[in-house]
């Protein structure tokens, strides 16, 4: 690496957006399931599941099978989810909490399923060539000073994922399907008087969740790394969840949450590769903390974070609220 | 016969059944998509029960990994039970086994061997008690909600232990993550020669024992049960909800570093960055025993076989890892979840039919199904209560 | 306009309605009367689409429609507002209206329906802004804007539930001249109530409902309320009237002085001042939403019982404290009774048995506690001889309470806060859904521990009830209690008092 500030600057920016995608993506989805009054801590689970499902899609060679396979695997998760939480009307946390111990479970035991196929015996199997997705810089505007390496060259689901937040942000603010979300977490009484079939759209809402979590999980495994590891979302979904309500149920606060955790977490890549190698002053002075606090910075941060700012808005009411609630008196 | 016992015969043998099924469809559900993938169902279950239960060797070692796991979901099962969601097992047993780890290795300040092996396992039981305590005061103090502290704290704790056992606790002549190993003499007492099942788990069963009388038999157990289930009503019947709340937390915490000291002091004898999932597998060790101590004893059990089971799988040529059992102890939540679902279904319906022909009771039923909002965390159902008190119509 | 015939609905095996069969014509002002249980909401939400009949049929303009959920009863022109408003609080009014009516895709496709929103605020000479957030919009306000949204959406059919229930005796006037406009307009209107008089002064014919039958149905002309009392009581059991005996003041028992309480800026008690003695019953009578909610909060939870001379006294400080909501009470068990407002999430734990909920204060006490463990044959004792006591229908204690009824329901609180002569009680709204029975029960409840020697502070929505048993009344306004009001000041001054208006 290059030790000038400037270039170490982009770098960090550059890193930094790249690792807000994956969060900026499934924390989208987990929003309107929120709005919609669905709380779904099973979303690391749906993000591992998809890593797994594009690695394996990916397999045959086409990177394109691999991204509809993360989103289909998520969202076909995301279906055992809504079915026995919306449906089944069971306890939202402790459903995602299955989902976690079961993705964590499936995907170990597709990884090593599929290694056994494709006849390796080491730890890994690599992506064939062309399978993975490389960066995609946009013709012209990559080559602008800064913005350009930041923000015009960055791997496809990056643009799709600022066309998706653009979309859904129109969709909640403008659009009556937005009412009947913000309406589903706030009020879902109010839906069903208005003849709104308040499951099914909850049912829509956890869908729609899961494909952008199994998405998130494509980014991180035929996109960023093009490889597996075992368990590699490394609690990412989680702190989407706490994102979200750091950014206090608004697109815009998730993404500032987002970038701000992209950067702690750029921060921490670059601190943990280049302390051994790197010439900058600034690095050699970080060279003798421990990296692996570094890694707890996100959490710790959203953590004050949460402590700092929660106490003023609740949430949508009836967050993790079954639908019709269940009678005391059952 | 007294018709209160029958009917509490009655209600255990259903949640029993219930259970069985639960776990037998589970585990047929994950067979039958290895039949699909191309695997032999009845080997594997053949390998799985042969491992787990198949030699001493292996009952043991199943009754070794049940004891994590039984601690683990009684942390987690108490917690429920009084409405705090408290997610955070793993890291109160990371914590609790990194203490105890240190306190039996490079920061003893006793000698004597049985005063090293308590004041580690006491070390693990405060550690772990005590960081349940932060994540209730953040909710208490700061508005923070439990489920997402927890989940938060158990990330910190994950590297915090890394750090230490990459800095201060870290084994001479190794650049791993690794503690020292603790001595010989610092073990808990083996129960059965050259495996690693120790006494700890004795103590296990007891303390599951135990907190079954403390839920049915004392106020404590009633008071945290009316918290779970409504605290704005105890809280007006005078029941110190909030201190019940953080009592019950801080127990958890508690049981959960119990459990990583017996784990480290028991079978491993050092400690590696990569601890065990068990922090996890106990939330579904205590859905899968209903909350009821003794519920939990027996999914403890069963999750143990499965664990020890798998590993058998995994050593056999088939190529199946033991993280198969991680799929069946997910799907067995699943299952139970919606099993609960629909009994609970059932029972509305048969209470309805039984007081509508007595009163005119069910008269607002439609009023109370459709305005009934209850505050209370909803878990399933009231699943382990105190006495004849509480279980009404089946 | 609107003819049901036959119509039958079960759950489980309690059947709700038997055959009921009831015809309203254009214009017509029509009453839906029946105790609680009788089966008025099961008929109106079957009309609205919410639930399905097991048999009969529904006709509207002599065809008969097959109503599969509220949004095929709004196409058929019916529109309903219920009892609990069904508005999301955190969007705005035309956003509440979008939500229940739009059908297009953008919610931005208003100017038409605007248009629409507007006329009917003119014909009715309303004022409401429509980017206002519901959650900031008074009670009565919030009615409104439920009847336009019902207006918007079909306006031929208006169904009412209980639209009285929490309004001021002004706001009711207006009320009822709004429907009387619609009702010239042709509009059909379905109005539910059990308050005969409001009834008598509306409506034009009348529905009677008991036990899921119907009674009888035909035009009010000729018919006197004590007729109408009778038919929807079963002939022959008037409702008792709580008697007032003569009360005799003694010492003290709570008293509040110059108390502030401060919320996120906006104060919502101002210099409160208040005492209750023992063997009175105070009425603090006032709309929802004056300060109620914060001075039952304060007094819940207040800590401080000082020995005085014959007996305990409770003082509430006169400093403002944040943390009231925080607190947590604890003391005063056997001395302080609280009858919440609310008995579903405060008062009780529905799924637990009948015993449990009795036992929940009293259950760390000496006999029923030995040696730190419980036991249970004396729970089992002294909750035997509770239901024996307040006459809790129940097959048996161990019944999770929410299968009970409501007053059974409330007769479990009872029984669990009066046992034990408690020397202060707070009820707030406790007859809030129950029929005139078990009102009157609770009523006769709370007379007999005034009796007892008991202080009593009643906050209560129903005026009248209020006035038939209090002693002495305080009037709630924006954060304020008026000095002593009743008996001195008559009824109606009460009423003005309530709106703000010094009489």
């Amino acid at each position: 690496m290059n030790g000038s500030a400037e270039n170490i600057v982009t770098f960090l920016a550059q890193q930094m957006v790249a690792a807000a995608v994956p969060l900026v993506i499934a924390g989208m989805g987990e929003l309107v399931a929120e709005l919609a009054g669905v709380i779904n801590i099973g979303i690391e689970g749906l993000m591992l599941i998809g890593c797994i499902a594009a690695y394996v899609g990916a397999g045959g060679g086409n990177g394109s099978v691999g991204l509809a396979a993360g989103v289909l695997a998520g969202m076909g998760m995301a279906a055992i989810f809504a079915f026995v939480s919306i449906s089944g009307r069971a306890d939202q946390i402790v459903c995602g909490a299955a989902i976690n111990i079961f993705a964590l479970g499936a995907s170990g035991t597709v990884w090593t399923v599929y290694r056994h196929w494709r006849g390796s015996h080491d730890m890994s199997v690599s992506l064939p060539h062309g399978a993975g997705f490389d960066k995609w810089p946009l013709p012209y505007l990559a080559h602008l000073p800064f913005f350009g390496r930041v923000i015009f060259d960055q791997y496809s689901l990056f643009y799709g994922g600022v066309l998706l937040g653009f979309a859904v942000w129109f969709m909640l603010r403008f659009t009556r399907m937005g009412l009947i979300i913000r309406s589903l977490g706030e009020s879902p009484e109010a839906c069903q008087a208005a003849g709104i079939r308040v499951r099914t759209w909850r049912w829509g809402a956890v869908l729609f969740a899961g494909g952008c979590a199994g998405a998130a999980g494509a980014y991180l495994s035929i996109m960023r790394t093009h490889a597996f590891a075992s368990d590699m979302t490394g609690g990412q979904g989680f702190v989407v969840l706490a994102l979200v309500i750091f950014g206090r149920w608004s697109l815009a606060g998730l993404t500032v949450g987002c970038l701000f955790f992209g950067l702690i977490n750029a921060i921490q890549q670059v601190l943990q590769t280049a302390r051994y190698t790197a010439h900058n002053p600034l690095i050699e002075s970080l060279r003798h903390i421990p990296f692996q606090l570094f890694q707890m910075l996100p959490y710790l941060a959203a953590l004050v974070a949460l402590a700092v700012l929660s106490r003023n808005r609740p949430g949508p009411q009836a967050l993790g609220q079954p639908w019709p609630p269940v009678s005391p008196g059952e | 016969m007294n018709p209160i016992l029958i009917r509490q015969i009655k209600n255990a043998i259903v949640s029993i059944t219930t259970t069985v099924m639960a776990c037998a469809a589970a585990l047929g559900l994950v067979l039958l998509a290895l039949r699909l993938a191309g695997y032999p169902p009845l080997g594997i279950l053949h390998r799985w029960i042969i491992g787990s239960v198949g030699r001493m060797y292996y009952i043991s070692n199943s009754l070794a990994e049940t004891c994590p796991l039984l601690l683990t979901g009684l942390a987690a099962g108490i917690a429920f039970r009084c409405g705090v969601l408290n997610i955070g097992a793993q890291g109160q047993f990371l914590v609790g086994a990194m203490v105890a780890t240190g306190l039996a290795t490079r920061w003893r300040i006793v000698s004597a061997p049985w005063a090293v092996m308590m004041l580690a396992v006491f070390g693990g039981i405060l550690a772990g008690g005590l960081w349940a305590a932060l994540a209730s005061l953040l909710d208490r103090r700061r508005g923070v909600p439990i489920v997402l502290s927890t989940i938060l704290l158990n990330f910190i704790a994950l590297y915090a232990v890394q750090t230490i056992l990459d800095g201060p606790l870290q084994a001479h002549g190794t650049s791993a993550p690794q503690s020292p190993e603790v001595q010989g003499a610092f073990w808990l007492p083996v129960l059965i020669k050259f495996s690693s099942l120790h006494i700890g788990i004795i103590f296990a069963f007891a303390l599951a024992i135990l907190m079954y009388v403390v839920n049915r038999q004392t106020p404590f157990g009633f008071q945290t049960l009316v918290s779970g289930l409504n605290p704005r009503a105890a809280k007006r019947a005078g029941i110190p909800v909030e201190s019940r709340q953080f009592m019950t937390m801080f127990l958890s915490g508690c049981f959960a570093g119990l459990g990583g000291a017996f784990q480290v002091l028991g079978v491993t004898h050092f400690m590696t960055a990569d601890f065990g999932n068990y922090g996890y597998a106990g939330i579904a060790v205590a859905l899968l025993g209903r909350l009821n101590p003794i519920g939990i004893a027996f999914s403890a059990l069963f999750f143990g076989l499965l664990d020890t089971g798998a590993l058998r799988v995994e050593e056999s040529s088939l190529g199946l890892p033991h993280n198969i059992a991680n799929v069946v102890k997910g799907v067995v939540v699943l299952v139970m979840l919606l099993l609960i679902a629909f009994m609970q279904r059932r029972r509305l319906a048969s209470i309805v039919s039984d007081s509508g022909g007595t009163s005119r009771g069910a008269g607002n039923l439609p009023e109370s199904a459709a305005v009934s909002n209850e505050t209370a965390t909803t878990l399933p159902a009231p699943l382990d209560s105190p006495g004849p008190s509480a279980k009404g119509a089946d | 306009m609107i003819d049901i015939q036959n119509i039958s609905k079960h759950f489980g095996a309690f059947q709700a309605l038997k055959n009921v069969s009831m015809r309203v014509g254009p214009g017509e002002i029509h009453a839906v009367l029946g105790e609680n249980g009788a089966g008025k909401t099961t008929l109106m939400n079957i009309l609205f689409g919410l639930q399905q009949p097991d048999s009969g049929t529904i006709r509207i303009h002599e065809r008969a429609v097959r109503i599969a959920s509220p949004r095929i009863a709004r196409q058929l022109g019916i529109g309903m507002v219920h009892q609990h408003f069904k508005l999301t609080p955190t969007l705005t009014v035309l956003e509440n209206i979008v939500l229940a009516i739009g059908s297009g895709y953008l919610a931005g496709q208003r100017t038409g329906l605007i248009h629409q929103v507007d006329q009917w605020l003119r014909t009715l000479h309303w004022e409401i802004p429509l980017s206002a957030t519901i959650s900031d919009l008074s009670v009565g306000q919030r009615q409104r804007v439920e009847i336009i949204k019902a207006l918007c959406a079909g306006g031929k059919v208006l169904i009412l539930d209980e639209p009285t229930a929490s309004l001021a005796p002004a706001e009711v006037e207006d009320l009822f001249s709004a429907v009387r406009a619609l009702a010239g307009r042709g509009m059909t209107v379905v109005f539910i109530s059990h308050k005969l008089a409001q009834v008598a002064a509306l409506c034009s014919r009348v529905t009677i409902l008991r036990l899921g039958e119907v009674v009888y149905s035909d035009s009010l002309v000729g018919t006197t309320l004590p007729m109408l009392a009778d038919k929807m009581m079963g002939g022959g059991i008037v409702a008792r009237q709580p008697e007032v005996g003569k009360s005799s003041p003694g010492p003290v028992r709570l008293e509040i002085s110059n108390l502030n309480i401060v919320r996120n800026g906006v104060a919502v008690l101002s210099n409160a001042s208040l005492r209750v003695h023992a063997g009175e019953i105070l009425g603090i009578a006032g709309l929802e939403g004056n300060g109620q909610s914060a001075l039952v909060e304060c007094i819940s939870s207040a800590r401080s019982v000082k020995s005085a001379a014959g007996g305990s006294r409770l003082s509430v400080d006169p400093i403002a404290d944040k943390k009231w909501n925080q607190r947590t009470w604890r003391r005063p068990v056997a001395q302080f009774a609280c009858i919440p407002e609310d008995r579903r999430t405060e008062g009780l734990v529905m799924s637990l048995s009948v015993e449990a909920n009795i036992m929940l204060k009293a259950h760390r006490h000496s006999p029923f506690v030995r040696w730190g463990l419980l036991r249970f044959a004396r729970w089992r004792k002294w909750t035997l001889d509770r239901v024996h006591e307040f006459d809790i229908r129940c097959p048996d204690i161990q019944t999770p309470v929410g299968a009970l009824s409501g007053g059974n329901q409330q007769k479990v609180v009872l029984a669990r806060e009066l046992t034990g002569s408690p020397e202060f009680i707070l009820a707030v709204n406790p007859t809030r859904g129950l029929d005139i029975g078990a009102t009157a029960f609770v009523m006769n409840q709370l007379l007999r521990a005034r009796a007892g020697g008991a202080a009593i502070l009643l906050v209560h929505a129903d005026l009248d009830e209020l006035l038939a048993v209090s002693d002495r009344v305080s009037v709630i306004y924006a954060g304020g209690l008026t000095p002593t009001a009743w008996p001195a000041t008559s009824r109606e001054q009460i009423g003005r008092l309530m709106l703000g208006v010094r009489p």
